[in-house]
């Protein structure tokens, strides 16, 4: 049983990780939008960034 | 009814055949240059098909793919988007950030995930965009750029090409706060998450030692460090109901929050007692999963109306974030709203919103007031009349002095109207708060009884068969089923095009008994068409309709959609001339007509008719009016299998409510109400205790919208009525007024089992543990199926669609 003495800190080094790498995730915004990125793996992969001329608007 | 139904059936034939817009799904107008020959898309208009092409050009094609709604109409009128480089006005907007500036928009017409989708790829692709995200379910943009490379009116000229018009959001230390609120709410759910996870784990561990084989230190331990990893989730994730239970408490009214903090409360410091004189039992398990099950269960609650009210934030659209204001010497100057006084000149472009309350100087106007009367069709004003704050510039350019300012506009006097009548809604008891807090008192008395036996009885056992006993009927399950159930509801309303933007709009609407219609625009649907034609002379019927057409067709008057199923192809009209607030003149055939008015038309007396004529002579009269929806009949016969009592209460003249009153089948309809009226018909309704449902759609009705129990505005109609209603209907048709009602009422009815589950629950459970019989294995297991049990049953809601 004595290696719960190390299992039970480990697991708990890994929740301490866990929480952080989560607070780092709100902050840096990853939650923000949970929809939009959902279609990215839809869209066809872009060829090449194509920009129309700025002058095809109005 | 014969000849209205038949111009109805023959306007739905009609749309049915013709090709829609690829990019908007508007009908394509046969006349338009842009219906293409061959198999290319159609579209409406030239701004939809610039913006498709551009769309097509810049690879984002998968858009069209990827959408689960149609696009908006992308508007031809030019937006001026100088103000947006001006720095000085966006004070308080723009924050400073890495390699530029930064500012947040709110953008109209952001539907759905894949126009977030097309507006961050767009815009990312203008030069000098260092970062976008757009946001469909809040309507926001984040945008940063470099404004050493770009103007900030560069992207969003983009985003107006394609169809989305940029507004100042409420200014950047508003947007911080809003953003940092729900990032907490994010972090206190994760890390209950995390928590009851690790706590779960550990207390099994405690659980499965039913033989009693771990030594005594080694429990401690493992208690000590669930004691470790309870306590943030107890104190920093569950203090939303800590606080929540703080304010009940000083106002003296205990309510789910109590119930909520109470439990986690008391299972947690048992436990920590009981960890520290080394108990029999510890439920920090108990605490931590309560505290993360309902955490989740308010937070879908809460998205579900978040959802729906950002959809509705209309009102912050309506006002203008700036005002050209002209100087004593002719030039023009561009300010900050709150800079403007009145006695000013205010220069207000077509398309553009009018800063404030005033007077026009010029001749003639053309404003929109949708904002306050729910009337999409401009309305001409003449030079001297009254303009109002929020409304729209159409057509031409105005200039108005102005004479109210700020706070005391007619927009901002409304909306305080509006929000003194929800202040003064009659109470209606909240049936889980009652229920909830009936049962805390309930089980306190139980607990403080069972004490008292126990201490009696067997002193020494008195505390540990209390705590079990309150932790046992630690009420998860009652809890749980009130938010489950609403947030299931909320999403199921959400499909059905019903956004409920009060928390406590589904109860009231479960409960209505009488409905209020309000004519303009909720029985009928501001669509125009020709009732009535009569021909003098034996002029052919259908002559004289093609003949109105024609001059109809190219003046772009409001009268022109009443006549725009007449095929007038092959009518070429010389010499068109509109003449403002009489009619449309023009040659046809080598013949002079006139269209407009009887004075104008015909010479004779005005009559409210339209009169086609040559000036002297009359050839025709037609009556335009409303249309009904095509559904009213249908949707007032199920409110009444539904046991709703339908009432009309219109502010229009006697006969056309009448009318439409028989139309649908409602009896015993009042016209002629003033907002007065319509409030004292819905408050005399309350006296006799029913509930009423105000349908409403204009700015008049907003105070009376307020005013009744529970209100539906209609998202087409005036911004503030919307901002005034409960639940708003996304869609057109009436048919979702009785569905909506439909589920509030199963809502209700899976509340009740929900409840009355629950307390059968601990009704069982309460007797055993009083009597000292439950082993916390059991309760917890009880306590988990009951909780799953009631969640299950919320999800019905949510599955099963309305009939």
């Amino acid at each position: 049983m004595n290696i719960l003495l190390m299992l039970v800190p480990l697991s708990l080094m890994l929740l301490g990780a866990a929480v952080w790498a989560f607070v780092w995730a709100v902050r840096r915004g990853q939650f923000d939008d949970l929809d939009t990125p959902a279609l990215d793996i839809l869209a066809d992969d872009e060829a090449e960034q194509s920009v129309p001329g700025a002058d095809s608007v109005n | 009814m014969s000849s209205l139904g038949l111009a109805l059936a023959a306007a739905t034939a009609q749309v049915g055949e013709r090709a829609i817009c690829f990019h908007c799904g508007e009908p394509v107008d046969a006349s338009s240059p842009f219906v293409p020959d061959g198999a290319e898309p159609a579209f409406c208009c030239k701004g939809c098909a610039a913006a498709a092409q551009w769309i097509r050009d810049a690879d984002l094609g998968d858009y069209y793919r990827l959408r689960s709604q149609l696009a908006s109409r992308v508007s031809e009128d030019a937006v001026d988007l100088a103000m947006w480089d001006r720095g000085e006005l966006l004070v308080g907007h723009i924050l400073e950030c890495e390699g530029g500036n930064e500012i947040t928009l709110l953008a109209d017409g952001m539907r759905c995930a894949a126009c977030a989708w097309l507006v961050d790829r767009a815009l990312a692709r203008e030069p000098g965009v260092l970062e976008v995200s757009a946001n469909a379910i809040t309507g926001r943009i984040r945008l940063s750029w470099d404004p050493t490379r770009t103007h900030l009116s560069q992207p969003l000229r983009r985003l107006v090409a394609l169809g989305y018009r940029p507004y100042l959001a409420a200014g950047e230390e508003h947007e911080r706060a809003r953003r940092s609120e729900r990032n907490r709410w994010l972090l206190r759910v994760g890390i209950a998450g995390l928590g009851a996870m690790q706590a779960m784990m550990f207390a099994d561990a405690l659980y499965f030692d039913t033989a009693q084989q771990m030594t005594l230190p080694m429990r401690d331990f493992l208690r000590w460090v669930t004691f470790l990893i309870a306590t943030p989730v107890v104190f920093f994730s569950g203090w939303p109901f800590l606080a929540g239970a703080w304010h009940e408490l000083r106002q003296r009214q205990l309510g789910m929050d109590t119930l909520i903090a109470g439990s986690t409360l008391l299972a947690y410091t048992a436990s920590l007692l009981e960890t520290i004189r080394g108990g029999t039992h510890v439920w920090y398990d108990a605490a931590v999963m309560f505290v993360f099950l309902l955490l989740v269960a308010r937070m879908l609650e809460q998205r579900a109306r978040a959802l729906a009210s950002a959809q509705v934030d209309a009102l912050a659209r309506a006002r203008p974030a700036f005002a050209t204001r002209e100087l004593g010497d002719g030039g023009r100057e561009l300010v900050a709203l709150t800079a403007l006084e009145a006695g000013d000149i205010a220069c207000v472009a077509a398309g553009q919103l009018v800063p404030a309350d005033g007077v026009l100087l010029d001749d003639h106007g053309c404003f929109e007031e949708a904002l306050l009367t729910g009337e999409s069709r401009p309305v001409e004003k003449p030079g001297g009349a009254q303009v109002f704050a929020g409304t729209i510039c159409r057509e031409r350019p105005a200039r108005i002095r102005l004479t109210e300012v700020g706070s005391s506009t007619r927009l901002s006097q409304l909306t305080r109207l509006v929000e003194r009548a929800q202040a003064h809604r009659p109470a209606l008891a909240r049936i889980a708060d009652q229920v909830a807090s009936r049962f805390v008192i309930g089980l306190l008395l139980v607990a403080a009884a069972t004490w008292l036996a126990w201490h009696w009885q067997q002193p020494a056992r008195a505390f540990e068969v209390t705590l079990a006993l309150l932790v046992i009927s630690c009420p998860c399950a009652m809890s749980l089923s009130v938010p489950a159930a609403l947030a299931a509801a909320h999403g199921a309303l959400a499909r059905e095009g019903v956004l409920a933007v009060r928390p406590e709009a589904l109860e009231r609407l479960a409960l209505a008994t009488d409905i209020v219609f309000d004519k303009t625009g909720t029985l009928s649907d501001g669509q125009l068409v020709v009732a009535e034609v009569r021909t003098f002379d034996a002029f052919d019927r259908q002559q004289a309709l093609r003949i109105a057409a024609a001059l109809e067709r190219d003046s772009g008057h409001p009268l022109a959609a009443a006549f725009k199923h007449v095929d007038s192809s092959g009518m070429r009209v010389e010499r068109i001339e509109t003449v403002a607030g009489a009619g449309v003149k023009g040659c046809i055939d080598g013949i002079d007509w006139r269209l407009g008015h009887a004075c104008f038309a015909t010479g004779g007396r005005d009559d409210e008719a339209i009169w086609l004529g040559d000036g002297s002579r009359a050839t025709a009269r037609f009556v335009v009016r409303d249309s009904e929806r095509a559904d009213a009949t249908t949707a007032v016969t199920s409110l009444r299998a539904l046991g709703i009592a339908v009432h009309l209460s219109s502010g229009d003249a006697r006969a056309p409510v009448a009318r439409l009153a028989q139309l649908v089948g409602i009896a015993d309809p009042q016209s002629r109400q003033s907002p007065e009226d319509k409030l004292a018909l819905v408050r005399g309704l309350q006296q006799n205790r029913r509930v009423v449902l105000m349908v409403g759609d204009g700015i008049n009705d907003a105070p009376v919208l307020a005013g009744a129990d529970v209100s539906i505005a209609f998202g087409a109609g005036a911004a503030l009525a919307q901002q005034a209603a409960d639940l708003v209907l996304t869609g057109n048709s009436l048919m979702r007024i009785p569905e909506a009602i439909a589920i509030a009422r199963r809502t209700r009815k899976v509340i009740r089992q929900n409840l009355g589950w629950a307390i059968a629950y601990n009704l069982l459970a309460l007797p055993v543990a009083a009597a000292g019989l439950v082993a916390p294995w059991m309760a917890a297991v009880g306590m988990a199926m009951s909780s799953l049990l009631v969640t299950a049953n919320s999800l019905r809601l949510a599955r099963r669609r309305a009939r």
